[in-house]
């Protein structure tokens, strides 16, 4: 037996969302048992399941975990953009 | 006339609502939870299609939904004997899902056909939820049939008793001559029994599990697979060849392990018929 993650969707213009797990001892059962436990009150149209073993993560979450400010890889590090440009302008004028 | 009406609504909501409860019996209990909340969902599947099948009759009669269901004594029942047997093991339990649905769907195929309004668009709606019923079935049964020996002895040894009793499926209804004249039936019960038939007999081949019919055609004996590791099961069992045929449901005769189960299921309806919730 196996653990297969399942996901589902509302409608074809939703993403697929996770919404749990069953155990099953291939996916065609996976399919089965998951139909049953997660769209039995019509939460939606359409499933995927997979096995838990066949998604790959970081085995170090920690390298996540930003060393230095990274604050320039967010937009709004730009929000005032034009009003530091003006002054470096000046600033090159009075050169 | 009414009453070839009656008595095809209430013999087909019966069967729903019997094996309904049997089913339902295994919550809490299955092999394990995926498949407890998957089968308690059918078992709630098959009580809204006698439900249903009730609201025909219930216009008809006009007698209540639940005293349809509840109200009344052990020989007003019209199901099959194969409905109220007890679950037994997993193995008994799948084998006479799939052999029920496996019926079920050939006799709601022949009702799309009706004469009957009412019942025509209910035959649809039903089979299309019975549909999903025997994917389940047919994925259990293929698991158990390919697995280790000791699952397709259970299979076989199910398929032996169940598969006698589901001739009760097939039993003519209660005038039966009269709803086929008013074309409310297209094929008479004994005519989708042989289809049943012959198409279960091939589907157990498919499984890998050959068996033998009797001429009758509803006593099975299991014979060895090429592979030769099927073990056949002893036709000689008495336990086995003492079950009774499994007939008589269609006009109220059921067996002892009826009253057990219309004992349970009627219980708190006759304390008070009255009681809301």
């Amino acid at each position: 037996m196996d653990v297969y993650e399942v996901f589902r969707r509302s409608g074809h213009k939703q993403p697929f969302e996770h919404c749990g797990t069953v155990t099953a001892p291939d996916s065609a059962m996976a399919l089965l048992m998951a139909k049953e436990c997660y769209l039995r009150r019509e939460e939606g149209q359409y499933m995927w399941v997979t096995r838990r073993s066949d998604i790959h993560s970081w085995s170090d979450e920690a390298l996540f975990e930003p060393a230095a400010d990274k604050s320039y890889r967010f937009a709004h590090a730009y929000r005032d953009v034009v009003r530091k440009r003006e002054l470096a302008r000046r600033r090159a004028g009075q050169l | 006339m009414t009453e070839a009406l009656v008595a095809i609504v209430t013999s087909l909501g019966d069967d729903e609502l019997i094996l309904g409860h049997r089913h339902a019996e295994w919550t809490g209990f299955a092999p394990h939870i995926e498949e407890d909340v998957a089968f308690s969902s059918i078992a709630q599947d098959e009580i809204g299609h006698a439900a249903a099948y009730y609201s025909i009759a219930s216009s008809l009669t006009g007698l209540t939904r639940d005293a349809l269901a509840l109200g009344r004594s052990q020989g007003e029942y019209r199901h099959a004997v194969l409905c109220e047997r007890p679950n037994s093991d997993w193995a008994y339990t799948i084998t006479r899902q799939w052999l029920y649905d496996r019926a079920d769907s050939l006799r709601l195929t022949a009702l799309e056909d009706s004469a009957h309004d009412a019942l025509r668009h209910l035959a649809t709606k039903i089979r299309r939820e019975e549909r999903y019923h025997l994917i389940h079935a047919d994925m259990w049964m293929e698991r158990i049939a390919h697995g280790p020996i000791e699952g397709r002895t259970k299979l076989t040894r199910a398929a032996t008793t169940a598969l006698s009793a589901t001739a009760g499926l097939f039993e003519p209804f209660e005038r039966e001559a009269d709803a086929i004249g008013e074309g409310w039936l297209t094929v008479p019960s004994e005519e989708l029994g042989r289809r049943f038939l012959s198409e279960a007999v091939d589907a157990l081949d498919g499984l890998g599990l050959p068996a033998e019919v009797t001429p009758d055609g509803w006593r099975a004996e299991f014979v060895a697979s090429s592979s030769g590791d099927l073990i056949a099961t002893a036709p000689s069992d008495p336990g086995e060849t003492s079950t009774p045929a499994g007939l008589g449901g269609r006009s109220g005769r059921h067996s002892p392990d009826f009253s057990e189960l219309w004992a349970d299921m009627t219980r708190t309806y006759r304390a008070d018929p009255e009681a809301t919730w």
